[in-house]
């Protein structure tokens, strides 16, 4: 990630420090799939820097893609449009000027324009993307000129359905109330104790699914903290892996895979008056760190790689929702809360809780969705290195297939005492159904 | 380039000039420690072991401890340092030191010191001087050391054999006799440093930990035993003791404590039984206390013979500061902290808190104008300028400011994270991004009253983070100067100039047995009608001892009528026709026993009925948080209930009660009977329980000779068309009651005041709405409607479409022309009257000013007993973030501000001419999203004014703004039918006033008004305005208040009050917001 930022800077730099001859001929605008890979990482950065929750983060991923591969569509006999297929998405303009209109490069400002909307440091894009422009405006100034212009023009367009998503009414929407008196109803967690976050994403319009309830899973197991229960169990049963998995140590499997899949863009820490942040990548930008990987390694031309990015961040975005709806449905107690409760007061889990209930787990549901619809891209006897999180310093996982990948990321959330069995199990198969509702669903390519 | 450069040095230069030489300010010279011969410099070398990081306190400072250790009538200089040694610096007189730390032997051996005191422990006449010091953490090895003072200019470290060597997480000790027995005994504050990753339950306190929990040492014979388990002190993991003071706070004879514990950990207030041991009272004697309490001290300062306490927390005031730094909890948060953890109500700013005797401590910061001084470490309280009255100076200052929300969101991550888990360095770049947090030290001139005014040009600028401050009188020309020990800085030296411009009395008792320098001694000075009152417990402030001697200022009085010395053994002595600018040297002689009971009021005007004559009604609110849902308007709507009515229900002839019910709470119904009251409900009304009842109205509406009902809906749940938002009516039936009809309304109603306005005969009424729900900043249309044989029809009011928020209406002839009008007040709004003119009503305006407030209440009262009526108004009260004044107002910008369908209010408040938002970037961005695109760091938020703000949030369409122009609560004087509005004095201004009821309640054969109110619908920013305990107000504009005289409703809404008899008896009912009615018989 970090060398290509640095070889296009330095492209860049080539080309400012040598001076473009006026006279020189007009060359083809080349945008290659790293181009894609390296806006996509770009948006990631400022995501983190910004401190997206995951299920907005996945709503910043998808209509940039899809705005792009709209644009891609329309030139490309062998994709087809998600008109009629994506809930409200009405085709885009067609280009009024053609002269030297290059596709790839106005779906990419296409897709660096609508990410500049949705992310708040605007400026940390705008500058990567002037640099950029002044390339391409050095190499052929009519060409990146109606490109850009016809870009913009699809951002328009997929900017005003996307408004309509419900996301801006959704702010204004009433908070989670806590009420400590109801024994099984999720409560803030320490150490920030936040607010439950977004509690009426079920609100935002999906882009496949029917409705966020459409993949309602059954319900969690009754509460109930008398020991022989199921609910009891499965408490205990995080309990006893974290005792476990500590007297390991540090080392252990368990909490390398923990750690690898912790995903959360917001740790908090709190030292005396001292506080501060850890802040990592949502477990959404995790998978399409996974899919750019994939690409990659399959010799994806631009066109493909972006297809990759539309169809999985699609099945992200709908997967947040779809759990989302749940979550705040059985609106289901941390295990931290539990355990200090009823086992031990001081405990604390490999992981920071994340702020909002527990059932089912995002990651888990996410991840589900996120590993079969990269299966239906790419096969399901694929394996890779995930190298994600190596700017994090969590090192490089290698994974078998994309389903085996979303195994370990569902059981990672118990090993890190976040999340409950029934949570990490029903949750794989959540996303899984809805991951095969939209593979069924989607015709992209031709 | 190079002009930056040229700027850079002229820069420099600038600061070279500005910081050389001492500064004058208009009361305090700084002389310059170097030129006084006080060399000392607390200079602290932070190493990759040890640094903010490592240690949360590590920027605390070391101590100060004022007094003159060989008896030359010079106060000397002791001075601790954390790293660096202490130092003892001996006055020679001339404010210049001789540096004796050496020869001494003084300088310690601990590697941490902390605070200082200097107290007769051996109590053979000469001061001898304890430091603390942290052990046990960070490396840190030795011992707290007390210096023996030799008398030869020497002192021996004797710790050990007097079992005062603790090696422990320490910051203060106080030397006083807690047990009366004659020698002084020792409290040694201790603090936490328990990780802050969770609160923890409360009860952590209650498990005793050797570095962390304080502790109470009993000097048994020069040896000293800890009692602290005996004792009943806390000494928990979670005690981040910080402050402590010590005074007699309940005049019983016996020093009392009060403990400042930083973060979640509540405060603790240890009143002394008088046989050895304490009771931790803080929940009883306090409504809320200081979140991160640092530094406190205690003093009278408003006369009334009672010591008062300021405890210091970090708001700042500076926009920019305040608007990048982290805050306050929010709603929930704290419900959590307070319900589920069982910590007590805290929040983030300094406290001060009026003592009330017995019954507890009121709390006026924000009233009183010393809320928000930064972060802040000493309080001292003194008479500065010698005017007789109590200043206040402040000290203030921290190298780095941890809590920069931009640090904590976006610079740490990247820069720190690792260095944190893998180095413990802190990474100087990452340290250098958090911004200085310089502060100015602060003096403020008290009135001797409840106010304080900031006097920025009492002392040149500082530009020094100070910590310990102790003040003495160093130049002996009878006013206090003050010694700061400063972080890598010399000492600040402030030497006061007021001489004989403000006249004195120094008093140093000298006591007998162990206890020579008579700590613990009480002075009362008194001249004519004034009083002054002080405790001698050198101990103030902020890990410092300051001169152990007792320092009255006096204005130009030359002889006070009398001083009355209490001795620490409940001996007195009164001396007569005493001389001003004079330092009295007083022993024990002639002394009679002081008789601690005999200062207890016995005048009761209220007294509680315990079986409540068998009301036994509890207000339960149900759970609805409005800030869950509209999250940035001001205050609550939801909490208005509940409704009290009074009315003869079962047509016997003897007043029953209904009380409203809460939202899906029952109403429920009183009969009177001979006995007392039976709860007997009607099945009607008991079973309209969906609606919340805030208002309700007994009187016979349809002219069938029995009481029929109306009631109130409100709730501020409930919502668009929602049925549960109509009024109800009920008529009275054989069996009970029946629901009739009556105009709906879906608005959230506020008050009923019935009125034959038509002079047809029958009752009409004004329903008063005061919200809207889901759309704060509309205002709802009030009814008026006209009764025809007991059947209601709206008839139209003029021009009250939208009037304001109406919280409480009255008929009442106001023009003295025989006919009743109306009056309608509330919030957002002027008080508004409409003429009635034979039955119609027209709208007319005899205000001759335009008081605009948050009107709660309002009752007709000839307060000047000039034969007309004037109008008593109840308002929101001084004590809140809210400021207003008519150049200035209270401004809420009403306006669906991100187009999104749903209306938003941003309040603002002025602050140095400039309007500013009052909530913070957090909460604004929480709703308006596009604000996290306008600014991207907490520090490009900060600052931003009002006008600014709008600008980049620019609705479509243009923002309603209302305004208020008046907080406090006041009465309209009635000139000839004109009327001007006049404000009550201080206590009434604590707290939101809800209700009055009129009576002579004395008995004088004058009527009073009595008031009462406190409401807790705020967020924390606001804290909680819970501080009034209730006053009677005498016509003549006297405030009694009620705490003294039976009735003390501190710390509970009040919504009623109902003048009841029973028995020929007159009762008083108080109707209070989720909590028990309660009953008091009167005089």
């Amino acid at each position: 990630m970090r060398m290509n930022t640095i070889k296009s800077y330095g492209m860049l730099l080539a080309v400012l420090l040598l001076g473009i001859s006026c006279d020189s001929p007009k060359k083809q605008i080349d945008i290659s799939p790293e181009d894609l890979h390296n806006s996509v990482d770009r948006v990631t950065e400022i995501m983190i820097h910004d401190i997206f929750s995951p299920p907005v983060a996945s709503r910043i991923f998808a209509y940039p893609n899809i705005g792009a591969y709209e644009v891609m569509a329309l030139a490309n006999q062998d994709y087809q449009s998600l008109v009629g297929q994506v809930t409200d998405l009405t085709p885009i303009p067609v280009p009024t000027d053609t002269t030297g209109l290059n596709y790839p490069l106005a779906a990419l400002i296409t897709h660096i324009d609508l990410s500049r909307r949705l992310i708040f440091s605007e400026e940390m894009l705008t500058s990567y993307r002037d640099s950029l422009y002044a390339v391409w405006e050095t190499q052929n100034p009519t060409s990146f000129m109606t490109s850009k212009t016809y870009g913009l023009t699809v951002a328009d367009h997929i900017a005003a359905w996307m408004d309509k998503d419900n996301y801006k009414q959704t702010r204004t929407m009433p908070k989670f109330s806590v009420n400590t008196d109801d024994p099984s109803r999720w409560q803030p967690t320490p150490p920030a104790y936040m607010d439950g976050i977004e509690p009426s994403w079920n609100k935002i319009r999906p882009f496949l699914i029917d409705s966020a309830a459409q993949f309602k899973p059954i319900p969690p197991p009754p509460f109930s903290m008398e020991p022989g229960t199921d609910f009891y169990k499965e408490v205990k049963e995080v309990y006893d892996i974290s005792l476990e998995i500590t007297e390991k140590g540090d080392d252990s499997e368990e909490i390398k895979i923990a750690q690898f899949w912790d995903c959360n863009p917001y740790v908090s820490v709190t030292r005396g008056h001292l506080m501060f942040a850890t802040k990592k990548i949502t477990p959404g930008a995790h998978w399409i760190g996974i899919t750019k990987i994939a690409s990659r390694k399959s010799g994806y031309g631009f066109n493909e790689t972006l297809f990759a990015y539309t169809k999985t961040s699609m099945a992200i975005a709908d997967a947040f929702i779809s759990c989302w709806d749940e979550k705040y449905r059985s609106n289901l107690i941390r295990p931290e809360t539990l355990i200090n409760q009823y086992f031990d007061d001081q405990w604390e889990p490999v992981l920071q809780t994340p702020p909002f209930p527990e059932y089912t787990s995002g990651h888990s549901v996410v991840s589900g969705a996120a590993g079969l619809t990269l299966t239906s891209i790419f096969g399901d006897d694929f394996a890779f290195d995930d190298d994600t999180e190596e700017p994090y310093g969590l090192g490089t996982r290698s994974f078998q297939s994309f389903n085996a990948a979303a195994d370990e990321a569902a059981i990672s959330r118990m090993y890190g005492g976040i999340h409950y069995r029934a949570a990490v199990e029903v949750g794989v198969d959540q996303g899984r159904n809805l991951g095969q509702f939209v593979i069924d669903k989607l015709k992209m390519r031709k | 380039m190079a002009w930056r450069i040229r700027a850079l040095i002229s820069g420099l230069a600038f600061i070279g000039l500005s910081s050389c030489g001492p500064e004058e300010g208009s009361l305090f010279e700084s002389r310059s420690a170097k030129s006084s011969g006080i060399s000392f410099e607390n200079t602290q070398t932070p190493t990759e072991d040890l640094n903010i990081l490592d240690y949360l306190y590590f920027y605390n400072g070391g101590g100060v401890a004022l007094g003159d250790i060989n008896n030359d009538g010079l106060v000397d200089v002791f001075l601790s340092g954390n790293q660096t040694p202490n130092a003892l610096y001996l006055n020679q007189g001339n404010l210049q030191f001789e540096d004796i730390s050496q020869t001494a032997g003084v300088q310690g051996q601990s590697s941490w010191n902390t605070g200082a005191t200097m107290a007769d422990v051996n109590g053979d006449g000469l001061l001898d001087i304890y430091v603390c010091a942290v052990v046990g953490l960070n490396g840190f090895d030795g011992h707290n050391e007390l210096y023996v003072n030799q008398g030869n200019g020497k002192f021996t470290e004797e710790s050990a054999n007097y079992g005062l060597d603790f090696d422990t997480y320490a910051s203060s000790s106080v030397f006083f006799d807690y047990d009366g027995d004659g020698d002084l005994d020792l409290y040694l504050l201790n603090h936490a440093v328990h990780t802050q990753e969770s609160y923890g339950k409360a009860s952590l306190r209650m498990q005793r930990n050797y570095e962390t929990g304080d502790r109470l040492l009993r000097n048994e014979n020069g040896h000293f035993e800890d009692v602290s388990e005996a004792a009943g002190i806390f000494g928990g993991v979670n005690g981040y003791g910080l402050g402590i003071s010590v005074a007699d706070f309940n005049q019983d004879g016996w020093p009392d404590i009060y403990i400042g514990n930083d973060f979640h950990e509540d405060d603790y207030y240890y009143l002394n039984q008088g046989n050895g041991s304490f009771q931790e009272a803080l929940r009883e004697n306090f409504g809320h206390t200081t979140r991160f309490s640092m530094g406190s001290d205690a003093a009278d300062i408003n006369h009334d013979g009672l010591v008062d306490l300021i405890s210091l927390d970090m708001l700042p005031y500076n926009e920019k500061v305040l608007k990048s730094s982290d805050g306050d909890d929010n709603v929930q948060t704290q419900k959590m902290r307070i319900e589920h953890f069982g910590y007590h109500y805290q929040f983030t700013r300094n406290m001060l808190h009026p003592n009330q005797g017995k019954h507890g401590f009121s709390e006026t910061a924000l009233m009183s104008g010393v809320a928000a001084t930064d972060w802040s470490w000493s309080a001292l309280f003194s008479d500065f300028d010698q005017d007789g009255n109590e200043d206040l100076y402040i000290s203030n200052g921290i190298p780095k400011r941890p809590n920069d929300l931009d640090f904590i969101r976006f610079v740490s991550s990247d820069q720190i994270k690792k260095k944190i888990n893998n180095t413990k360095l802190v990474d100087q770049k990452a340290l250098e991004m958090m911004p200085s947090g310089l502060a100015i030290n602060q003096f403020f001139q008290g009135d001797g009253k409840l106010h304080f005014n900031e006097r920025t040009d009492w002392v040149g600028r500082d530009s020094t983070v100070s910590g310990a401050t102790a003040y003495g009188d160093l130049d002996n020309d009878g006013d206090l100067d003050l010694v700061i020990n400063n972080l890598n800085a010399p000492p600040s030296i402030l030497i006061n100039k007021t001489d004989a411009q403000g006249h004195y009395l120094k008093i140093s008792p000298r006591f007998k047995g162990k206890n020579p320098f008579g700590l613990g001694t009480k002075a009362y000075a008194f001249h004519k009608d004034k009083m002054w009152y002080k405790e001698l417990y050198p101990n103030r402030g902020f890990q410092a001892s300051s001169e152990p001697i007792l320092h009255f200022g006096l204005g130009a009085i030359e002889q006070l009528d009398s001083v009355r010395i209490i001795w620490p053994n409940h001996s007195y002595q009164t001396l007569t026709a005493v001389k001003t600018n004079h330092h009295l040297t007083i022993s024990p002689e002639d002394t009679q026993p002081w008789n601690y009971a005999s200062t207890e009021s016995k005048n009761l005007l209220f007294t509680q009925v315990n079986d409540q004559l068998g009301l036994n009604f509890e207000h339960e609110e149900d759970n609805y948080t409005d800030f869950n849902r509209q999250k940035l308007i001001p205050y609550q709507i939801s909490d208005r209930g509940p409704a009290v009515a009074l009315g003869d229900l079962n047509h016997d002839g003897l007043t029953d009660i209904y009380f409203g019910g809460s939202k899906r709470k029952r109403s429920q119904t009183f009969l009177q009977t001979e006995s007392g009251f039976i709860r007997s409900d009607f099945t009607n009304l008991a079973q309209d329980s969906i609606k919340e009842d805030v208002a309700a109205h007994i009187a016979d509406f349809n002219g069938d000779g029995k009481q029929d009902i109306l009631i109130g809906s409100g709730g501020g749940d409930y919502y668009k068309q929602m049925k549960p938002l109509t009024d109800s009516y009920f008529v009275s039936e054989k069996s009970g009651f029946a629901l009739s009809d009556l105009p709906e309304s879906f608005q959230n109603a506020s008050v009923i005041a019935p009125f034959d306005f038509d002079a047809d005969g029958d009752l009409d009424v004004f329903i008063g709405n005061q919200a809207v729900t889901n759309d704060f900043g509309r205002m709802p249309s009030c009814q008026l409607l006209r009764n025809d044989n007991g059947h209601f029809e709206e008839i139209p009011l003029p021009e009250t479409n939208q009037i304001g928020m109406v919280t409480d209406a009255v008929w009442s002839d106001f023009d003295a022309d025989g006919t009743e009008d109306l009056i309608i007040v509330g919030e957002w709004m002027a008080p508004l009257f409409f003429k009635n003119k034979g039955g119609i009503l027209e709208k007319v305006n005899p205000l001759s000013d335009n008081p605009i407030g948050l009107w709660q209440s309002l009752v007709p009262f000839d307060m000047d007993q000039d034969g007309d009526t004037d109008y008593i108004l109840g308002n929101w009260g001084l004590n809140s973030k809210f400021t207003a004044s008519e150049k200035y107002p209270l401004r809420m910008y009403y306006a669906d501000f991100d187009d999104n369908g749903q209306t938003e209010t941003i309040v603002a408040t002025a602050k140095d001419n400039n309007y500013y938002p009052l909530l913070s970037f957090d909460e604004l961005s929480s709703q308006l999203v596009s604000l996290k695109k306008e600014y991207t760091s907490y520090k490009s938020f900060g600052g931003t004014s009002m006008e600014a703000l709008l600008k980049k949030i620019a609705p479509a369409s243009k923002p309603q703004v209302f305004e208020v122009s008046e907080l406090r609560s006041g009465y309209l004087k009635n000139e000839n039918g004109r009327f001007e509005f006049v404000a009550f004095d201080d206590p009434i201004q604590i707290a939101p006033i809800m209700d009055f009821c009129i009576y002579d309640f004395d008995h004088d054969g004058t009527l009073e008004v009595l008031a009462a109110g406190n409401y807790f619908g705020v967020t924390p920013l606001h804290g909680r305005l819970d501080g009034f305990s209730g006053a009677l107000i005498e016509p003549d504009g006297h405030i009694r208040e009620t705490h003294n005289l039976g009735l003390d409703l501190k710390n509970l809404s009040v919504r009623h009050l109902n003048l009841l008899a029973f028995n020929e008896k007159q009762f008083l009912l108080v109707t209070l917001n989720n909590a028990k009615a309660q009953i008091y018989q009167l005089k």
